[in-house]
């Protein structure tokens, strides 16, 4: 099983009842949001026009952990693919929400956490689709289980070919695919696409240093450990003499 | 920090290994929810139907065990929307909790306009009110009365009124939004479009709008329809000078000359007839006037067009082309809100007729028909017969509205003080001088007035000349009359039930209306003693009770009559479609819509456009805490080649002032190639006069206080707003595009251009009265 959510940017308004029924659901503090509409503003020159509206929200990437700072584990991933974040174990330190090159994450002034989307994991569980996906005006958002066949987002991915937002910055597999022109999802992709992952240096020391070192540093602690065990069930315990 | 000992231990067993594989490795399970879900915590689901604006989707309240409104959803059993809900429909508990509402009846202490109230009981406010009331109808007779209803919840107190003796009950609805083309559609096709819009997206090849901007206009059903029409390969064109949502989804964009659609419509309709591209068989069998039609169009060619719109001959015959091509499957929006330029119930017949001549109306991917609602009707004494209309609704305006009146012809006879007195007004849900253009003449009115009673939710701009405020509950907390959707392919109704019960001293329509009825010795016109008994009469006509349709709140009808079979009749003077109207022509006017040319704006100002957000209804939701947290103000929308001509940027902060000297509050700019650059535009209903409401008090600015002027359509007597014209100001100093000179401004009192008094012959045309804006 693999959850994914398709949005067809061709027939999204933009009217953002996506963003005040995921304000409700979550009681997300005013000045936040887990799902953010987007304009890329008109372009060209009158009266040549162009323009798109774009849905930014967690990506429920294939790799989160590749961008992953966090220095407690808090961010952990379903086998369902959704990305969550435990706020029992979240310190509130920011790291993953300057990392996350989607920018999909904000810290909860009210709760001190990380918070984010999760494609309604709870309303998931009750047999509901997310609150973005039922309310959506232009029923332009889709949501299902990419391993499945007969999924309406299996369909729009695979037959439709509703493409992932992804660009050198970042490819690490978003499950949110988007359907649209191409010169839309071009510009779309130019405007909105994911940033580079910004690593502040503290966090930057604990992902790329700190972090694989402890877990080696344990890792080779407990290995260490092993081999003494095994060492000492083979050769058996060495007596000492006082 | 909370790391389980297990967890550390596994982690680190795993080592740097772990950290490449961590998407798959399974921790934990679906059993945690976080507190942050409101789902949880519900307790109960209740149908009813929302009112955040006119459109009145279904929805389900979801409340938990303390009776608190925690979150709206959709209702999927709603024929429309299909459990979709828009942003405000969702944004709805914040109209019941906002902590600005109306909370107890109020009486003026201070002078109007002052805001000075106390605090009064119900039982004072009512006898305030009825008092006065009785004190009018023996001074002056009832019709001295004026009533301002909107909604569906005013229905009860409109009764009251008619009851009382006042036939003078006027909505915007009709003269500052879709009087025009009420008017237009019913001369050619016997009946007006109705609500919502029958335009069969589900069958469409080809949208046409004129000004219409779903998307950024909401009705959730229509949105709906209409993505999915988009989906399905329909091809859509768009008329609009602006850039707007549906322009950005259309096939062709045609940036129109503000004030020459008409033009467009003749020129499409010469192509099409020249061209013989019309449908020659559903003209000869339902309409009346063709030759006549043909020969008219004759001189109105793209040529002598593309001079007026600005928009190339070679796109008007292409667009036209393809009308020809998709018809009858050719959805022609009729529009909503059409009072721009007080030519408009012509260009509605324009319309109209070009619906007709693409065999449209009536057919599928085009107009369809009303079914039939068998709601049934609560018995009641037959109202007390009364003098005329005072607005001149079927009189100076020949075909306006006598079902919904005409607002600025009863401002103006309240004003006039002539020997038809108007001296007390009642405002229910409405707010009359962000709907109302020319706000200085409804002050002028209201200064005249014995009685101001304002009935409201919320403390708006209106409300600080009141003398008697009574705050009614929100469409959450109270029953309605019963909703009836006859313009849908599946024709419905829905009851409104109380999701919580009335907070502080809110009070339901129907209790207020029923009270009043006591003290106006009206008892008899009410003869229900709850919402309950009256709901369940009027839904014994489609065969159910109100027990059965609670769990639901929606009740489908069957037998829906949406396309023309055979030999239909149309309910005009031929019982035929009416390219030529004999109606028209026996009053004067044009028998067939020509071509008006409007004013030319002049040099240096820019035409004054307006339209909506999908974050605001009308001026009703700015105080809303979420939806202003997205939207606390509108912008004004500037092209960006004349924003550099003026050494303009986006977000600038300026002024604008209008043609008649009126200064708007500091704004921002949005400068956007998105825009034609003979005109300006912004959202409708900002800069909120009230500072009983806190969060919306002054926000953005109005764009009903910079249109001082009007013109007034003479065949229905709709206002004309888009007849204001308006220079920008940047810290104080107008800023000019080269050659422009400054207007001198005119006194205000000649600003409105109104018709004198003429006789004219009575034609009796049917009413079918209908809320909504």
């Amino acid at each position: 099983m693999r959850y994914a959510m398709v949005i067809d940017l061709r027939k999204c308004v933009g009217c953002d009842a996506c963003t005040v029924a995921c304000h409700t659901e979550w009681d997300v503090p005013l000045g936040h949001a887990r799902t953010l509409v987007k304009h890329t503003g008109v372009q060209g020159e009158f009266p040549d026009l162009f323009a798109s509206f774009f849905i930014s929200q967690c990506n429920h990437c294939d790799s989160p952990a590749y961008v992953d700072p966090c220095p407690t584990g808090a961010t952990y991933q379903l086998q369902n693919g959704i990305v969550k974040v435990d706020p029992e174990v979240c310190i509130g330190c920011g790291y993953c929400v300057e990392a996350c090159p989607y920018d999909a994450r904000y810290i909860n002034p009210v709760t001190k956490k990380v918070d984010k989307c999760d494609f309604c994991e709870s309303r998931l569980a009750e047999g509901l689709q997310p609150a973005c996906v039922v309310t959506c005006t232009a029923n332009a958002k889709f949501f299902g289980d990419l391993e499945d066949r007969n999924s309406i987002v299996y369909q729009k991915v695979f037959r439709e070919g509703a493409r992932r937002m992804e660009n050198e910055n970042a490819a690490i597999g978003p499950n949110v695919y988007y359907l649209g022109s191409e010169k839309q999802l071009e510009l779309v992709r130019k405007k909105f696409g994911p940033r580079k992952p910004i690593f502040a240096t503290p966090a930057m020391i604990w992902a790329k240093l700190l972090k694989p070192f402890i877990f080696f540093a344990v890792g080779a602690t407990f290995a260490g450990q092993a081999i003494a065990f095994f060492h000492q069930l083979i050769k058996g315990e060495e007596e000492y003499d006082d | 920090m909370k790391i389980s000992r297990r967890e550390f231990l596994k982690r680190s067993a795993l080592g740097t290994s772990a950290l490449t594989l961590a998407p798959n490795i399974k921790l934990r399970g679906l059993e945690k929810y976080p507190d942050g879900w409101r789902g949880r915590q519900r307790v109960e689901e209740i149908a009813s139907f929302c009112e955040i604006c006119f459109w009145r989707c279904g929805i389900l309240g979801n409340v938990d065990k303390h009776g608190k409104l925690l979150k709206i959803d959709g209702n999927p059993q709603h024929p429309l929307t299909h459990g979709r809900l828009c942003a405000r429909g969702n944004a709805g508990h914040k109209l019941l909790y906002d902590p600005d509402r109306l909370k107890y009846p109020l009486l003026r202490v201070g002078e109007r306009g002052e805001g000075n109230f106390k605090r009064v009981s119900w039982d004072e406010a009512l006898d305030f009110l009825a008092e006065k009331l009785l004190t009018i109808k023996g001074k002056y007779g009832p019709e001295a009365v004026g009533f301002f209803p909107h909604g569906i919840h005013a229905r009860f107190f409109s009764h009251l009124m008619k009851a009382y003796g006042t036939p003078n009950s006027v909505e915007p609805a009709f003269a500052q939004c879709r009087g025009p083309r009420d008017v237009g559609y019913k001369l050619t096709f016997g009946s007006s479009v109705g609500s919502p819009e029958p335009l069969d997206f589900e069958e469409t090849k080809m949208m046409v709008f004129i000004g219409t901007h779903i998307g950024e206009n909401v009705f959730t059903g229509q949105v709906l329809a209409f993505a999915e029409a988009l989906e399905h390969g329909a091809k859509l064109l768009v008329v609009d000078p602006r850039f707007s949502t549906a322009a950005s989804k259309a096939d062709w964009w045609l940036p129109i000359k503000p004030g020459t659609d008409t033009a467009l419509l003749l020129a499409w309709s010469h192509v099409l007839v020249y061209e013989n591209l019309h449908d020659k068989k559903y003209i000869r069998k339902y309409a009346n006037g063709f030759e006549r039609y043909k020969a008219h169009l004759k001189k109105f060619t793209p040529e002598w067009a593309e001079k007026i719109t600005e928009i190339p001959a070679a796109r008007i015959r292409e667009t036209a082309r393809a009308m020809g091509k998709y018809r009858p499957a050719v959805g022609l929006h009729p529009g909503r809100h059409v009072t721009w330029y007080g030519n408009d119930s012509q260009r509605a017949r324009a319309m109209a007729n070009l619906t007709a001549l693409l065999g449209a109306y009536g057919q599928p991917g085009g107009l369809y028909l009303p079914s039939r609602v068998p709601a049934a009707r609560f018995p009641s004494p037959a109202y007390p017969k009364h003098k005329p209309r005072a607005d001149g609704a079927g009189s100076l305006y020949p075909l306006g509205s006598r079902g919904l009146g005409v607002t600025n012809g009863l401002i103006d006879a309240t004003v006039a003080e002539d020997s038809y007195a108007i001296k007390g007004w009642i405002v229910y849900g409405q707010n009359v001088l962000q709907s109302i253009p020319c706000q200085e003449r409804t002050r002028e009115a209201i200064a005249k007035l014995e009685l101001l009673a304002v009935v409201d939710v919320m403390p708006t701009e209106q409300m600080l000349y009141a003398d008697v405020v009574l705050p009614e509950a929100t469409y959450l907390e109270r029953h309605d009359d019963l909703l009836t959707v006859k313009n849908a392919k599946t024709p419905f109704a829905a009851v409104r039930q109380p999701v919580v019960q009335p907070l502080f001293e809110s009070k339901p329509g129907w209790w207020i209306a029923k009270e009043m009825s006591k003290r106006l010795g009206l008892e008899d016109y009410f003869q229900w003693e709850t919402p309950e008994e009256y709901l369940n009469y009027r839904l014994s006509g489609l065969g159910v009770s109100l027990q059965d349709v609670r769990a639901d709140g929606i009740i489908p009808v069957k037998d829906a009559t949406p396309y023309l079979n055979g030999a239909a009749r149309f309910k005009t003077r031929s019982g035929k479609i009416e390219l030529y109207s004999s109606t028209l022509k026996e009053l004067g006017f044009d028998p067939m819509p020509g071509y008006e040319a409007v004013e030319e704006v002049p040099k240096g100002y820019f035409r004054l456009l307006y339209g909506r957000s999908p974050l605001h209804s009308f001026a009703r939701t700015q105080n809303n805490e979420i939806l202003h947290s997205y939207m606390p103000e509108n912008t004004i929308w500037l092209n960006n080649k004349v924003a550099e001509k003026l050494g303009l940027r986006d977000a600038d902060t300026i002024q604008l002032e209008n043609q008649a000297g009126v200064m708007s509050n500091p704004v921002k700019l949005t400068v956007t190639a998105g825009i034609r650059p003979d005109c300006v535009f912004t959202v409708h209903g900002f800069g909120e006069g009230s500072p009983f409401m806190t969060r919306a008090y002054q926000k953005g600015t109005s764009d009903t206080q910079l249109m001082s002027r009007v013109k007034v359509d003479p065949i229905c007597g709709a206002t004309g707003m888009r007849v204001n014209y308006v220079r920008i100001f940047k810290g104080g100093t107008p800023l000019m595009v080269e050659g422009a000179v400054a207007i001198k401004p005119v006194a205000r009192k000649e600003s409105v251009e109104r018709k004198e008094k003429v006789s004219r012959p009575k034609v009796v045309v049917p009413e079918d009265a209908e809320e909504g804006c």
